[in-house]
């Protein structure tokens, strides 16, 4: 059997673990840049006016209208709890395949069927005992069933938050309760073309003749319909794949016109990714950087662009990576408009083992020493410290505001909760 | 010190491992036994060599479970907790009687020290206070 544990409005709840007096209050995170709403807890979901992804200026009288509390997003915080919760489920099973930020797949292959539910209930309170985390817990015999499982012991008020699709009755009754659309994989296409020949349900579209599916859905809908069946054909993924490609592009804190700013702005997001690049080992051999101007904008022109550059060899030295950028920058960058987001995305990721020298370039040692010993002053004084001096001092100008993002509680010493009157 | 060790004076391993989120855990700090450069005999401690004392694991029985409160306050005097102490918090611990606890009273932290029988007011537990860090510069 396998479990999917997932945390209830996960960004909300972090900081509410933190944050008592808000507890009952609604509460919504927003995205990067405060653009828009990107998550929300159960209080805030209940005010029906309050629509997810959408920009945050549309419906910021809204929010204070309705005395929503609003937090910019701290992914620090929200990793490092989510962190908490894979060690905890480890200790439950040995196979954990992390699925999202606030998502696993357990394997309970050992677990008695009889004594699922009680272990279920276990992992939920102590992950809640531990770190003040609310989850819910769905068990069946496969991933695509247990999702559904977890969705049912959301939305099933005696469920309490664990829910075990155990036999095949339970399976049959799960599916007749699940709309189509709500099953994991099927997406709003494949769910609007059954929907148009009369399957509802999700017991429905298992009924569906397999050649169709195939035929119309291709195997990942084949798989779907197996998984609902009661046949895991999903294996699970212990091991994080190596990424193919890494990148970032955030939006800048206010519009930014001369390139020396975007630079910097460029050359700090090459220092992030390359930092990625060397904690998995790997080299980049190509770069690819985009400029875009604020397409919602009417009164301002537009421009964007994008160039990719083949690097001379594979490299994750930030600075060669950073001086190529900035070439790459120059050629796209054009006079006289307004920016609001520059990105970077590092392609053709290769194991670092494999780079071949080249005749005229063999990587040097040193520089080798020397970004390493960057990484760990970064590490040690926090990020990007210490940096290539062509990555500039002006972050404040360009950075993300972060007006409203909650103290990083538990990965900055200066941060911690503090109380005041006790 | 770490300023010797960056530039590999300081006679220790010093492992890092950095986690896809950013969390950092330094994973041992392992004595290296010194072997004279100018006889190339080994120290005699060579195999009594142990790891140094870690606080955080003589401290910290469960790091998920674990977090650390500043008090900036001088009201919690007669817990010996002083204004600017770290509390260490381990949210594992179940409290027994006399354990010193943040617990949460209407929306608010508070500490207190648990009784078992005596009724209190009602409040929900958020953690057992391990330790006090107190710093006394």
């Amino acid at each position: 059997m396998i479990a999917l544990v997932d945390c209830n409005s996960f960004y909300a709840s972090c900081e509410l673990v933190f944050r008592p007096d808000l507890v009952g209050r609604p509460v919504v995170v927003l995205s990067n840049n405060d653009g828009c709403v990107i998550a929300a807890n159960k209080e805030a979901k209940a005010l029906a006016d309050i629509p997810m992804f959408e920009p945050v200026f549309k419906i910021k009288k809204q929010l204070i209208a309705n005395n929503v509390v609003f937090f910019s997003s701290n992914y620090t915080l929200y990793g490092e709890m989510s962190q908490r919760v894979v060690n905890i489920l480890k200790t439950f099973s040995s196979k954990v395949e992390v699925y999202s930020i606030d998502e696993s797949f357990i394997d309970l292959s050992t677990v008695p069927h009889e004594e699922l539910e009680a272990f279920g209930h276990q992992i939920k309170n102590t992950i809640y005992r531990l770190t003040g985390l609310p989850v819910g817990v769905g068990i069946a015999k496969t991933k695509v069933l247990s999702k559904l499982a977890n969705k049912m012991s959301k939305k099933i008020p005696n469920k309490n938050h664990v829910c075990v699709i155990n036999s095949d009755d339970d399976r049959v009754k799960a599916l007749k309760w699940s709309p189509v659309t709500g099953v994991w994989g099927i997406g709003k296409k494949h769910s609007e073309r059954v929907i148009a020949i009369g399957v509802a349900t999700a017991y429905d579209f298992t009924q569906l003749p397999m050649a169709w599916v195939r035929k119309e859905m291709t195997v990942v809908g084949e798989r779907t319909w197996r998984e609902l069946r009661g046949e895991s054909v999903m294996e699970f993924i212990t091991e994080p794949k190596k990424k193919k490609a890494i990148g970032t592009a955030k939006s800048f804190g206010k519009k930014l016109e001369s390139l020396d700013i975007i630079e910097e702005a460029c050359s700090y997001y090459v220092g992030e990714v390359a930092e990625v690049l060397r904690a998995q080992n790997s080299c980049a051999s190509a770069i690819h950087i985009f400029l875009v101007t604020n397409f919602f904008s009417t009164k301002d022109k537009q421009y964007s662009n994008s160039i990719t550059v083949k690097l001379a060899m594979p490299t994750n030295d930030t600075f060669i990576l950073v001086t190529e950028a900035k070439k790459a920058l120059h050629l796209i960058y054009k006079e006289g408009y307004k920016y609001k987001k520059v990105g970077v995305n590092l392609l053709g990721i290769t194991p670092e083992e494999y780079v071949q020298g080249n005749l005229f370039k063999i990587p040097t040692e040193s520089k080798k020493t020397l970004t390493k010993v960057v990484d760990e002053l970064n590490v040690k004084f926090g990020k990007l410290k210490v940096s290539s001096a062509l990555v500039g001092t002006r972050v404040k100008e360009w950075e993300l505001i972060k007006e409203e993002r909650s103290p990083r509680y538990t990965t900055q010493w200066k941060e911690i909760l503090t109380l005041k009157d006790t | 010190m770490d300023f010797l060790l960056i530039f590999g004076i300081y006679p220790y391993f010093y492992t890092m491992e950095t986690f896809s989120h950013g969390k950092v855990k330094k994973l041992e700090r392992q004595h290296m036994p010194e072997v004279s450069k100018q006889t190339g005999f080994p120290s005699p401690a060579t195999h009594y060599m142990e790891p140094k004392i870690s606080l955080e694991q003589e401290l910290i029985t469960n790091n998920d479970a674990t977090f650390y409160v500043r008090i900036d306050s001088n009201a919690l005097q007669e817990f010996t907790i002083f204004k600017n102490d770290v509390l260490i918090i381990d949210r594992s611990f179940y409290p027994k009687k006399n354990s010193l606890a943040m617990v949460v009273i209407d929306g608010e932290f508070k500490v207190i020290k648990i009784e078992l029988e005596a009724k209190e007011k009602e409040f929900t537990l958020w953690g057992v206070i391990t330790y006090i860090i107190h710093a006394c510069k």
